[in-house]
């Protein structure tokens, strides 16, 4: 007799990897994620617009949401329950520094510092930046074409930061991520530059044009787009905003089966935070990793499925072969 | 646990020869990639050089599960002395290619669980999968370097076994 199936006990797994799309915030609207189309998706290669942040640690999911009895009778005994309060935290620790791992674990708007032009008036957030540089037509999320002059202004090994100039918008402002909330119209013609998650690592630049390391998050230039050298990243304890992304993370178990956490709509809750890590646990005041803290709150949507109001959708994908 | 034992061994078997494929040896006539399991040899007076020998050891079961699972002990003994074109000066070297690819040999940290028994060899329904290694330090013997890594391989037990 050929056995068919296996009794699957609980899924063992080694680690958990992030992945985070923006939330259009000016309409409101999170990235939903489909388990029965999207579930068994390459993690390597996520789905767009994910972008894969890589291995976190220390993931904890707390269910914060609080349900009491409804009571009745003499003496009073429970009838039933209601849901009085829907509310769900996740944290983590990120185990890379990037743009957007950074924007993540940051309570407020998360900046590009960028290469100042030489001369200026120094700055907490850095100087007033070089000025930008327009691309020529064809742009593409990894390539940027541009004149020799311009791009004789840019190395392979170079960070830039690509979008529009800020003309005295307010609101959200970030192509196409909203990277921070604009309350009153401010100066800085560099300002959006500053602010975008549009950035990228040159990985070679030559007299036609830049070609970049890894897909800019935004995709293509938008129109207007200009190009500008970073030089780091800055950001702030205090400020208004507060990022909010939708968030998707995967449990990859030993038999093939699949945990998957969708958050449609995450928004950090502390500010910048750092996790010390020594790398030998015999030597604790030797070298240490610093590693980024992440706290989110889920904030809630709608299921259009039947109205009911959710912050997190956990999809299970069983193992092949494996009763249910 | 032999299937289980058979998938680990022959997974990292498979991979060396892509890591590799010049890490051989001749062994009862055959040329074969460089892996071996002891127990499944003539008994050794020495451990061959340049070669990776893998040796069961621990067992441990948990039969409270669902399916009964089995952590093997897996002790993996490699060592060299270096090329006879650099007078063994390379040994260092040598000994570092080992542990580069028995890291790349590791990865991914399953394997499906095949049945050997059988020819072809079938597929059974679960997956062997394993933790990172554990590396020991390097022992020196005159002109020989060795080192171990200790390996945990977890596997279900299956209705047909």
């Amino acid at each position: 007799m050929t056995a068919t199936w296996f009794s699957a006990p609980a899924p063992v797994t080694r680690r958990v990897r992030a992945f985070f799309a923006p939330v259009n915030r000016a309409a409101q609207t999170p990235i939903l994620f489909d388990p029965s189309e999207q579930g068994q998706f390459n993690l390597d290669a996520p789905p767009a617009p994910w972008i894969d942040l890589g291995w976190v640690q220390d993931f904890v999911r707390k269910a914060a949401s609080k349900s009491s009895p409804l009571m009745t009778g003499i003496p009073a005994a429970p009838l039933e329950q209601v849901r009085e309060t829907l509310e769900a935290q996740v944290s983590l620790q990120f185990l890379s520094w990037t743009k957007l791992t950074m924007g993540l674990a940051t309570g407020s708007q998360h900046m590009n510092v960028l290469v100042p032009t030489s001369g200026t008036t120094p700055a907490a957030d850095g100087a007033q930046a070089a000025a930008a540089v327009t691309p020529q037509s064809g742009s593409t999320s990894t390539s940027i074409p541009m004149a020799t002059s311009d791009a004789a202004k840019f190395a392979a090994g170079a960070i830039i930061a690509v979008d529009v100039d800020y003309t005295g918008q307010t609101g959200y402002v970030g192509t196409p991520v909203a990277g921070t909330y604009v309350r009153q119209a401010l100066t800085d013609v560099d300002y959006v530059r500053r602010i975008t998650f549009n950035v990228a690592l040159v990985s070679q630049a030559t007299a036609t044009g830049l070609t970049l390391a890894a897909p800019l998050p935004g995709g293509a230039p938008a129109a207007g787009a200009k190009v500008q050298a970073v030089a780091g990243f800055v950001d702030r304890e205090g400020g208004s905003f507060y990022q909010e992304w939708s968030a998707l993370f995967v449990m990859e178990g030993s038999q093939g089966e699949r945990i998957v956490f969708h958050y449609p709509r995450l928004q950090t809750m502390t500010g910048a935070e750092e996790a010390i890590s020594s790398l030998n646990q015999k030597n604790q005041s030797g070298q240490s990793r610093v590693l980024l803290k992440g706290l989110f709150l889920a904030l809630p949507v709608t299921d259009p499925l039947d109205g009911e109001r959710v912050v997190c959708y956990r999809s299970f994908l069983p193992a092949a072969n494996a009763l249910v | 646990m032999q299937n289980a034992k058979d998938s680990f061994y022959m997974a990292l078997r498979t991979r060396l020869t892509t890591v590799n494929p010049e890490r051989t040896i001749l062994l009862r006539g055959a040329v074969r990639p460089g892996i071996l399991v002891e127990e499944a040899e003539a008994p050794f007076s020495q451990f061959p050089n340049d070669v990776f020998v893998l040796r069961w050891l621990g067992l441990a079961i948990d039969m409270d599960l669902a399916s009964t699972m089995t952590s093997e002990q897996c002790e993996v003994v490699y060592q060299t002395c270096g090329t006879q074109s650099f007078g063994g000066l390379d040994r260092g070297r040598a000994l570092s290619a080992m542990d580069e690819e028995l890291m790349a040999m590791i990865q991914p940290f399953y394997t499906a669980k095949l049945n050997y028994v059988t020819t072809p060899p079938s597929e059974m329904l679960t997956q062997v999968f394993w933790d990172e290694p554990v590396f020991s330090p390097i022992v020196t013997q005159r002109d020989q370097l060795s080192r171990s890594a200790t390996v945990l391989v977890y596997s279900y037990q299956e209705q047909a076994e």
